[in-house]
């Protein structure tokens, strides 16, 4: 933590091959705390933290209250079946929707439902009767939830009224059940079956952790180079640099596909070979794209100090947990310069919807174009400045 | 007494001046540092509130395999198409044909229409219509789900209605006694509709939470780095390092705030929105938040002595901060371990009186603990900020780290 001489890397010998200078580029890397950390620490971290907060995937038991303004059997019967749905549990049985608001206020609550008084006298006359539920709108989830948890309740105790007047009037149980609701909707969700949260979200994140540290840790080096203006090599020097980086990102992204998404049971495995394929477009455009950072910043510590912030913004263009559809037209497009975007859109169809190579040909594409250009860039920028380094 | 007190004011008061005086040289002389408490937030900040600017996601690919392609299916998928939500883009053949487009994520759904759906319907029969939905893309899927089953419930209604006028039953009876209890949804603080408030209003502050976090870390990390703690500090001892340390910190946390607060009006009375609560009571707390965020990152660089090493910190703390407050996933539904750890936080704190006060309407007494928490670990990270920074200046050998 605290040394009092910067880690100055070895010198470069003036002449080695790409093998030497990758084994050079990767023992620099593992005497370097800071770059280290980035490359295999904060990918190992994440790998397992990131997880932790998600691991219950499914939320159950969200707390909710019933204002009973009717106190009859079928208020109660509508209270007892809201109990019983897996997705709520009430917790407070109120006669004062004041007392209901303020419960909601100080977060004991996530929302109510108002049976209104007369319910069931309505209900027997034939009359309009209606139940109004009040989920909290500010949280999305917790609103699905308490909407979802009461109108089963209800709709269930709805539905045994109305089937037994339909029975009272001729009909069979059959009949009554379809000409209640003629044409039914059956949901099925797919590749993710339990619609777990922490399935849809982690697989997506985990290309953005990889993006993000082997960005940092790219840049980080490649600043530390400019420091001490060893960022001047041979195109071979730098094709081994970028190849001793893309080994340690290898490593993690074969770490978060082969053994974080098994770990977490996540959705996984769909197309093994297409997700290899992935890796090997995905992380050389990262690699390029931060040495390339790297040289413009020309300093140890400012990759972390300019890309931190920047992992919230490029996750909501990446397209998995806002819908591209609803982003401004110029942003549909240059999202597509992060590597990242290519990567989350290829990665989700590859690993969890097992969909043929050619389905992300196109973002392996644009991958493999980003990682080009970079590299080039790094090339021509870096390349020697006086003709007795090019010997 | 009173004069020694006196005197250390004194002695705070200048130091907390010299190194105000001292930090706008520093900045004024370094583009990129000045640039990064700037005009580098005020474009993250843009940036966010224009990716949310569309409000609401609309025309999401579904596809459609009518087996039956009678009137009446076409009806169902004219009624799918003229949802906002929803664009029927492909009319597939068969069951491979639309599972081939669901993986490749030609389509987010598909909507299947049985073969003899007409007739079944007809006969007074129960049909089903199944929706294939992609659940690995979460928030496709949710709204679709939404909008497809309002969609189908409106045509099994009209369908119903149709059959018992039929048998002359009159229109008021009908529709009560369809439903003999309605629900009605209500989504209190009515925002879900719209995401520019939702999520755009709290993920502004989270941005300026990890910028905040970063520029106090780096400000007194780079004294550290440079060897130029003695410089800063002078003569040393605790009281002259806490004036000075709160003299470093004042110029980022005034632009920050700044920029909080610009983004704040913006995205409330800028775009014609009158929260329900109080704008006020969430100003102030914006600024404790980038108070406490500044002073822990300096703190984590006083204690690490290295810039490098505390940016990495504020990373690992301030970067995963949304993912973990209770907006996009509730707090109730982790483990009790994780949520400690995400109540630990102080966004979590400031994001639940953000949303009480523009979206719920709720009253100040409840956000009070808040803001007295905020004051108080600010209060604590500076005294630990100072002392770690006392002990680090008595130790120049210690300085340089990278």
């Amino acid at each position: 933590m605290n040394t009092t001489t910067p880690p100055v890397p070895v010198a470069t010998p003036s002449q080695q091959g790409l093998l030497g200078a990758w084994l050079h580029a990767l023992a620099t890397v593992v005497r370097d705390k800071g770059v280290l950390l980035l490359l295999v620490g904060a990918p190992v971290l994440y790998g397992f933290f990131y997880p932790w907060f998600y691991a219950d995937e499914v939320l159950t038991r969200v707390p909710v209250a019933v204002v009973d303004l009717d106190h009859t059997s079928l208020s109660r019967q509508i209270t007892r079946f809201a109990d019983a749905d897996p997705r709520i549990e009430v917790h407070l049985v109120t006669g004062s929707e004041r007392e209901a608001q303020e419960a909601l206020w100080r977060g004991e609550i996530e929302g109510y439902a108002v049976i209104p008084a007369g319910l069931k006298r309505s209900v027997v006359r034939g009359e309009n009767a209606v139940v109004s539920i009040e989920a909290n709108g500010a949280y999305a989830l917790l609103n699905k939830a308490v909407q979802y948890g009461f109108a089963e309740a209800v709709g269930t105790v709805s539905a045994g009224v109305e089937i037994r007047k339909l029975q009272a009037s001729g009909q069979s149980a059959p009949q009554a059940r379809a000409s209640r609701a003629p044409v039914q909707l059956q949901m099925v969700a797919l590749f993710n079956p339990t619609e777990g949260y922490g399935s849809f979200v982690v697989p997506a994140v985990a290309l953005l952790i990889l993006q993000q540290t082997l960005l940092m840790g790219a840049a980080m080096l490649t600043g530390t180079w400019v420091e001490s203006g060893q960022h001047r090599a041979r195109a071979t020097t730098w094709l081994g640099r970028l190849l001793a980086l893309c080994t340690l990102g290898w490593a993690s992204g074969l770490f978060y596909f082969g053994w974080i998404f098994v770990l977490h049971d996540y959705p996984r495995g769909g197309n093994p070979l297409g997700a290899l394929a992935l890796l090997a477009c995905y992380i050389p455009a990262i690699a390029a794209l931060g040495a390339l950072l790297g040289l413009w910043f020309g300093n140890r510590e400012r990759a972390l100090q300019v890309l931190l912030f920047t992992t919230l913004p490029i996750a909501f263009v990446a397209g998995f947990s806002w819908p591209v559809e609803a982003l401004p037209e110029p942003m549909q497009w240059l999202r597509w310069l992060l590597p990242s975007t290519s990567g989350v859109q290829a990665s989700l169809r590859l690993n969890q919807l097992g969909a043929p190579l050619s389905a992300a040909l196109p973002y392996l594409c644009a991958l493999v174009a980003i990682g080009a250009v970079c590299a080039g860039a790094v090339l021509a920028l870096a390349r020697p400045s006086s003709p007795d380094a090019r010997q | 007494m009173p004069v020694a007190l006196v005197q250390y004011a004194q002695k705070a008061m200048n130091s907390i001046a010299n190194s105000l005086r001292r930090e706008a040289r520093r900045l004024a002389a370094d583009p990129w540092d000045l640039a990064m408490v700037t005009w580098v937030p005020l474009l993250g900040v843009a940036l966010l509130w224009w990716i949310f600017s569309a409000g609401l996601p609309r025309h999401l690919a579904v596809g459609v395999v009518d087996d039956d392609h009678s009137s009446l299916s076409r009806q169902l998928v004219r009624m799918l198409d003229a949802t906002p939500g929803v664009q029927i883009t492909q009319h597939f053949t068969n069951a491979a044909e639309a599972e081939r487009a669901l993986r490749a994520v030609d389509v987010y759904a598909v909507v299947s229409i049985p073969r003899d759906f007409a007739r079944t319907v007809k006969e007074g029969r129960a049909v089903q219509v199944t929706l294939l939905h992609n659940a690995q893309m979460s928030t496709h899927s949710g709204l679709l789900q939404r909008d497809v089953r309002t969609a189908v419930g409106t045509l099994s209604a009209g369908i119903e209605m149709a059959a018992r006028n039929k048998r002359g039953e009159s229109a008021q009876a009908v529709h009560v006694s369809m439903e003999p209890i309605h629900t009605q949804m209500v989504a209190l603080f009515n925002v879900s509709s719209n995401y520019e408030q939702f999520l755009g209003a709290a993920l502004i502050p989270a941005l300026l939470h990890i910028l905040a976090m970063t520029a106090g870390a780096w400000t007194v990390g780079r004294e550290l780095r440079d060897r130029t703690l003695g410089e800063w500090l002078g003569a040393g001892g605790w009281v002259r390092t806490a004036g000075a340390l709160a003299g470093k910190l004042a110029l980022p946390w005034v632009s920050l705030t700044l920029v909080g607060l610009l983004a704040l009006v913006g995205i409330t009375w800028g775009r014609g929105w009158h929260p329900p609560g109080n704008l006020w009571w969430v100003a102030a707390a914006l600024a404790l938040l980038m108070a406490v965020s500044i002073t822990a990152g300096a703190a984590l660089a006083g204690i690490t002595r290295s810039l490098r090493t505390a940016l990495s910190g504020a990373g690992f703390f301030a970067a995963p901060a949304f993912a973990f407050s209770g907006v996009a996933f509730p707090l109730a539904g982790m483990p009790g371990s994780a949520r400690a750890w995400a109540e630990a936080m102080p966004f979590t704190h400031y994001i639940r009186l953000q949303i009480e006060q523009l979206q719920m309407g709720a009253p100040v007494a409840t956000s009070v603990s808040t803001v007295v928490a905020l004051i108080l670990a600010t209060a604590v990270l500076l005294l630990l900020g100072a002392t770690a920074l006392t002990l680090a200046h008595k130790r120049p050998d210690t300085w340089g780290g990278r």
